[in-house]
């Protein structure tokens, strides 16, 4: 704690926060909770657009600071923190509001009950803090900044532990495929990336550029991940139909703009016509491999058969 | 769906691999960390760090999936709100006579269900126009005994409960009449006795106050009289009049439940109104067209499963038959551009920030414009978004309302509001 509080309204709007966050019952000091909120605000400098030059974040206007800080979700935060710190009546509540949540977020995530209980264990020993050395416990809940809803946190750092465990055993599996199939399995189709036009590749990078990042990554999700309609609406807010119809419009505003850049390369309106619709024919067929092949990655390595590399050769099929 | 040109796959891909190390394991300073995904997701960033987060989204498949996977399975599911079921079960049948009757050319073409829908559908315009054809003369004897010949054909085997419930003047003669009055979609409410009797008072449409005047007159004792005609008739049916009788066999069975949870008044008054429910479906039915017409957009659908919503060309529509067919809902002066949904709880916005708001599934609208600290929103708003119960439905003590509306405008502000449009937040 070296940047305390300053006084003024400031100060009473720090009381009145650790009034709101209950962390009193936890045994937490209104010096400890300013503490923490001063090290929650130093981590995230970007907060607010006047914020951007990087020394001046932390010291950035009261206001700001203080709305930032009533923003969070202060009462979770208490909690999460309480917890670290070891306080039983944290754990004890922790556990009665979160316990079984956990464990159908992890059955949810894996869809496995085997697995569900795994990855359970190996998040609650994080959040107990357990690897750390007797002394130093350095709970995982430590890193909780109250920016989201506690059990949403929660969630998300399952499900990258989820994504991490799951990278480590793919690499594993593709190896144990390798040797059994033999190696021809992984002989690579030529990544046709590597195959076309340089004069398209700029043109498209030109026109996915000019896209808006939500737009990239609804284009990304849907035929990159193969998500579903829904689960990107889920992901970004949108209705269902906005994200088909924003699909839509996507493809027709690129296949406009990368003509146009094709053309403006030198190309006659018929031959960037051609390079384009000569892809479109045989991506039917590449991109279905592709997709299913993705999406097929994406279940836990215990349920399905793997492919041998991420990159996706499309040979499988 | 357009399929995008292939290219575009191999460029975003390729960004994509550049980007990612093989062996990354998510180390805290390449990826947003769990908070701020977290606030990703629960849509709680300010513009500028959602921004940089959906840039690093757009090159990390992991971080796309760490997000895909801490979606609540209520999100995915779209999941219908569980106090419609009840009238939901009943709704479908006036959509399915009005299709039907739209069809009805088509007859020799029409497969059995259709057809009996059809039949019914006609059976029942039978009865209205030969009721209104009796308005006229009011106690024309000689079109009375016609009129309801068609009444009592389709229901043979109860015709002598109806004696006794036509000769209880007035409530049970009037209350077959009394469901065109209201719109098709409250088929099940009306059905309870309770109902009848409290919407009697409410004005009915013109249509139904001639039926109704037309029939009350009608001494109670000539109502045997009219029975025993329909009795008589079924000896000889029409070809419809089978048809009917068939079709109103699933109507009896709707029929029934609401009555039993009633507060029957007596147990032989609800004896007696057994044949008159039985009658009562088919009514509303033949009122399909009607109704539809009259009440148009006033009608009000209760949030159900066939009610689906688009935005055309700055028009909001709506359907109530799962898209078959497509009414305009609201058609403000500016294009709309785009819409939420939450039950009942309907937001649209469009062009110049305007902003519209419906609370009772699309019947009646309100505009809302959105102002804070003297700031008025007037840009495009591009998206709405209605969140707070789907996403935390499933915290103890958290009311699915009310629900915080946040819309996103085309110059890059978010406006907020946690209280249904009083007051509103800008970031």
């Amino acid at each position: 704690m070296t940047k305390p509080f300053q006084p003024g309204h400031v100060a009473d709007t720090a009381a009145t926060l650790y009034e709101r966050s209950g962390a009193a019952a936890y045994g937490i000091s209104a010096e400890r909770f300013a503490a923490i909120l001063d090290e929650i605000l130093r981590k995230h400098p970007s907060q607010g657009p006047l914020h951007k030059s990087p020394q001046s974040s932390p010291h950035a206007s009261p206001e700001q600071r203080a709305d930032f800080c009533a923003a969070l979700r202060l009462e979770e935060l208490a909690l999460a923190r309480a917890c670290a710190a070891g306080n039983e009546q944290a754990w004890h509540d922790f556990i009665s509001r979160y316990r079984q949540k956990l464990h159908s977020m992890a059955l949810h995530i894996t869809r496995d009950a085997a697995h569900a209980a795994e990855l359970a264990d190996s998040l609650f020993a994080d959040l107990y803090g357990v690897n750390a050395r007797e002394e130093l416990r350095k709970s995982k809940l430590l890193s909780y900044t109250g920016r989201g809803s506690l059990e949403g946190w929660l969630r998300t750092v399952m499900a990258q532990e989820f994504i991490n465990r799951y990278r480590k055993q793919k690499r594993t599996v593709s190896l144990e495929e390798q040797t059994e199939e033999g190696v021809q399995f992984a002989a690579a189709v030529p990544e046709p990336a590597c195959t076309s036009d340089p004069r398209l590749e700029t043109a498209t990078d030109e026109a996915l550029a000019e896209l808006s990042s939500e737009d990239r990554v609804t284009l990304a999700s849907y035929y990159l991940d193969g998500r579903t309609l829904a689960e990107i609406a889920a992901t970004l807010g949108l209705h269902e139909s906005s994200v088909s119809r924003r699909l839509d419009r996507l493809a027709a505003a690129l296949r406009k703009r990368i003509l146009a850049g094709l053309r403006t390369q030198g190309m006659s309106h018929a031959q960037a016509a051609e390079a384009l619709e000569a892809d479109v024919r045989d991506l039917r067929l590449n991109l279905r491999s592709r997709l299913t092949q993705d999406s097929a990655a994406t279940t836990f390595p215990g349920s399905r058969k793997i492919p041998a590399r991420d990159g996706g050769d499309g040979s499988t099929d | 769906m357009t399929e995008v040109p292939k290219i575009v796959y191999d460029r975003l891909r390729a960004a994509q691999k550049n980007r990612v190390l093989p062996d990354a394991a998510l180390p805290d300073s390449e990826h947003p960390d769990a908070n701020l995904l977290t606030a990703f997701a629960e849509r709680t960033l300010s513009a500028d760090e959602r921004d940089a987060t959906l840039e690093h989204l757009v090159l990390c498949k992991d971080c796309r999936e760490v997000i895909a996977l801490t979606l609540p399975v209520t999100e995915i599911a779209n999941a219908p709100i569980a106090a419609e079921t009840e009238v939901d079960r009943a709704a479908p049948v006036p959509s399915k006579t009005e299709r039907s009757w739209l069809t009805l050319s088509n007859w020799p073409k029409l497969a059995w269900p259709t057809l009996r829908w059809a039949a019914l559908a006609a059976g029942v315009v039978a009865v209205a126009s030969s009721l209104l054809l009796m308005h006229p003369g009011k106690l024309n004897q000689a079109t009375l005994p016609s009129a309801n010949q068609q009444v009592a054909t389709p229901v043979p085997p109860v015709s002598g409960a109806q004696i006794a419930s036509s000769s209880v003047p007035p409530s049970p003669t009037i209350s077959p009449m009394q469901p065109s009055a209201i719109p098709p979609k409250t088929d099940g409410a009306q059905l309870n006795p309770k109902t009848h009797l409290a919407k009697k008072s409410s004005p009915p449409t013109p249509e139904a106050g001639r039926l109704m005047t037309s029939h009350q007159p009608v001494p109670s004792s000539e109502a045997p009289e009219v029975a025993a005609t329909g009795a008589a008739v079924t000896s000889e049916p029409p070809a419809e009049a089978t048809l009917m009788a068939q079709a109103e066999a699933p109507a009896i069975e709707k029929a029934k439940p609401p009555l039993q949870d009633t507060e029957a008044p007596a147990i032989e008054a609800n004896d007696q109104q057994k044949p008159k429910t039985a009658l009562a479906p088919r009514l509303p039915g033949a009122n399909a067209m009607s109704v539809a017409k009259l009440a148009g957009n006033s009608s009000r659908p209760l949030a159900q499963h066939g009610v689906a919503w688009t935005i055309s060309d700055g028009v909001l529509r709506r359907s109530l038959d799962s898209g078959q067919t497509w009414q305009d809902a609201l058609h403000p002066n500016h294009a709309l551009l785009c819409y939420a949904t939450h039950g009942d709880d309907i937001w649209t916005a469009g062009q110049a920030g305007t902003l519209f708001h419906s609370a009772d599934g699309g019947a009646t609208w309100v505009q809302v414009q959105p102002s804070t600290k003297g700031q008025q929103l007037s840009s495009d708003v591009t998206n709405i978004d209605l969140q707070g119960s789907a996403l935390h439905g499933n915290l103890p003590g958290n009311a699915p309302r009310p629900v915080q509306v946040v819309l996103s405008t085309s110059n890059n502000d978010i406006w907020i509001s946690a209280d249904g449009g009083t007051t509103w937040q800008k970031q």
